[in-house]
């Protein structure tokens, strides 16, 4: 009964911060309608990108362009549900730096909640159609089989890959509160992020193939996986099922990444600034 | 039974023992290669922020927190308020801390900093008001009640309709006040609410915080540089210096204690010369106006003016009290050495 009362006032205040965002985003409507533009554009030159690469070179390291078109796509559906609900995300050590995370400990709801609940990304939303479409596209282009199963994959693959992206973007906020710049950090971030899911991890050397797979593992938001649904034995062989790999070490990242953030914290706080 | 149900009454509202905060800063050394050490090297300061302080607020009270920049008023607050962790000692809040249960002890919180701004940028200040009104579960009724309280001793209804950006200072912070008591708190900070504000809107924020005070027996902690306020508002202050409480008693106990002399101004009929007096100095002469400093522990100001009429024709009198800046000087200084 209380659990049911406690889930009510969040929806309550959820749903009124949906409101709130909507109304502000409406306030600007010329930047709705740029990002309206832009981020289909950016999804759909990437594409065009990798077909030029194809046509260039027949292949890349063995992956065909519906292959690639596949694998990517599996990013992008990961990177929109991101961009919807975690976009602050990019803004983490700004709003630290600048007292945003005090305001939320001065209401009485969890700050994680409060974090995510204020600003959702309604433009987001839009741009879910062309990860949908691009990814509907190379589906049926690879022949991918619409068993119970594999539904079940992709799906616990987005949300690991959504896991890591945002504890990807966790890290480099709070390392952020040390070098006291937010905006390099994450741009680095995002750079990293878009190569690291374009192409096979495959094309790279050794060193950052070991890097990407172990140590920083955004090869699991669609390269592993990619690799267990198209049958390809790339990149470091690691038993069991690949796609299983990704929600696990999603779920691990984000723990390791909820530590250090309130490691930052507690740090930032001592400094007093 | 009756026994708890006492105890209950006589808890004091906050109690804070022993209160320390450490801040580590960190030193930077001078041109280019003391940036270099800096990198290589960083050198850090240990700063104690609030330095071991304790007290306690009953409820209804009206609290002031002053001192010079730096003194630790808003690091108390804060450790007050849950945002940071004290280095030791313990802060409670009805009884529970801050640190330990957050969501209960801020649930019962209002909080307004000058310096920021806790409402939606770009909507109409109602909307900021219907979020509060979900986050802090008040229902329509109390709401409702809250709302025309704050339009009586804010007029708030004239404000409501209009986007944020577009108030001016006064009206923004007349906002956040207003959005501050939506969940009826009982207790009420403002670290310097008052900065930046004009002079009517600096009588509204006193007014506001009179009236809430007294209608709603909001306890308020207040930390200000306008000493007006203080004077106004604070039955107790809480002087602070380097992390330290350097006094905590009511305003005039203060003043006595600090400066004992006091300024006596007569007017003269005709100029004369001889106005000595044993116990008393002549700091200034305009005229036929005198102004004559004594201590008020060696003389009364009736001893000292029946002593001068014996010999001066005095056609008026008038005894200057100090001021409060000037109090809080001495104080300030008091410390420094």
């Amino acid at each position: 009964m209380r659990a049911l009362a406690l889930i009510r006032h969040y929806c309550s205040v959820a749903i009124c911060c949906a409101r709130l965002t909507i109304q502000e985003q409406l306030e600007y409507p010329f930047l709705a309608i740029c990002w309206f533009f832009i981020i289909p554009i950016e999804y759909l030159t990437s594409v065009g990108l990798l077909k030029v690469i194809i046509n260039t070179f027949n292949n890349l390291e063995g992956w065909s362009f519906p292959q690639l078109t596949f694998a990517y796509s599996l990013a992008l559906l990961s990177r929109g549900v991101v961009d919807v609900f975690f976009i602050q995300l990019l803004y983490l050590g700004d709003m630290v730096l600048y007292g945003e995370l005090d305001r939320m400990m001065l209401r009485p709801l969890s700050v994680f909640f409060q974090f995510t609940a204020q600003n959702i990304n309604f433009i987001g939303l839009v741009n879910m159609i062309p990860a949908i479409v691009i990814f509907l596209y190379s589906c049926k282009e690879v022949s991918f089989l619409w068993t119970a199963a594999n539904i079940a994959k992709i799906i616990l693959t987005v949300i690991g890959g959504v896991l890591i992206r945002i504890s990807f973007f966790m890290i480099i906020g709070t390392v952020c509160f040390w070098t006291k710049s937010n905006n390099q950090g994450v741009e680095l971030g995002i750079k990293l992020l878009e190569r690291s899911t374009m192409y096979p991890l495959s094309i790279y050397p050794f060193f950052i193939q070991f890097i990407l797979t172990f140590i920083l593992p955004l090869g699991f938001i669609c390269f592993y996986p990619s690799c267990e649904f198209l049958n390809k034995n790339d990149g470091f062989v690691i038993p069991l099922g690949l796609s299983i790999w990704t929600p696990a070490i999603g779920v691990l990242l984000f723990y390791i990444a909820q530590r250090f953030l309130k490691y930052g914290l507690k740090h930032y706080e001592s400094t007093g600034s | 039974m009756k026994a708890q149900a006492r105890e209950v009454i006589l808890m004091p509202l906050i109690e804070a023992e022993n209160l320390v905060k450490v801040f580590k800063v960190a030193k930077r050394k001078q041109g280019l290669t003391g940036a270099v050490i800096n990198l290589f090297h960083p050198e850090y300061m240990i700063i104690r922020a609030v330095d071991g302080i304790s007290f306690t607020i009953d409820k209804g009270e009206i609290v002031g927190f002053i001192g010079p920049n730096g003194a630790g008023k808003s690091t108390t607050i804060k450790m007050m308020c849950g945002i940071l962790n004290p280095t030791s000692g313990w802060v409670k809040i009805n009884g529970l801390s801050p640190q330990k249960n957050r969501k209960a002890v801020v649930s019962k919180l209002g909080v307004v900093f000058g310096q920021r701004t806790q409402l939606y940028w770009d909507l109409r200040l109602g909307e900021s008001f219907e979020l509060a009104k979900r986050i802090y579960k008040v229902d329509n009724e109390v709401y409702n009640m809250n709302l025309k309280a704050m339009d009586d001793i804010l007029k708030i209804g004239e404000l409501i309709d209009i986007p944020v950006r577009q108030l001016s200072l006064g009206q923004r912070m007349r906002g956040e006040l207003a959005m501050a008591m939506i969940h009826s708190p009982s207790v009420l900070f403002l670290d310097e609410p008052s900065i930046g504000l004009d002079a009517e809107a600096k009588y509204a924020v006193r007014e506001f915080i009179k009236s809430i005070n007294e209608k709603m027996g909001t306890t308020v902690i207040l930390t200000t540089h306008d000493l007006n306020e203080v004077e106004q508002l604070c039955r107790r202050l809480i002087v602070l210096n380097k992390g330290r409480i350097i006094e905590d008693a009511s305003l005039s106990v203060i003043t006595d204690k600090i400066i004992s002399r006091r300024i006596l101004i007569i007017d003269l009929d005709e100029d004369v010369n001889d106005i000595d007096h044993p116990a008393a100095q002549v700091v200034k002469k305009e005229g036929l106006r005198v102004w004559m400093q004594f201590q008020r522990s060696k003389i009364t100001a009736a001893q000292l003016v029946s002593d001068l009429s014996r010999k001066l024709k005095i056609r008026d009198i008038s005894i200057q009290e100090p001021d409060i800046e000037e109090v809080i000087r001495e104080v300030y200084k008091g410390t420094a050495q």
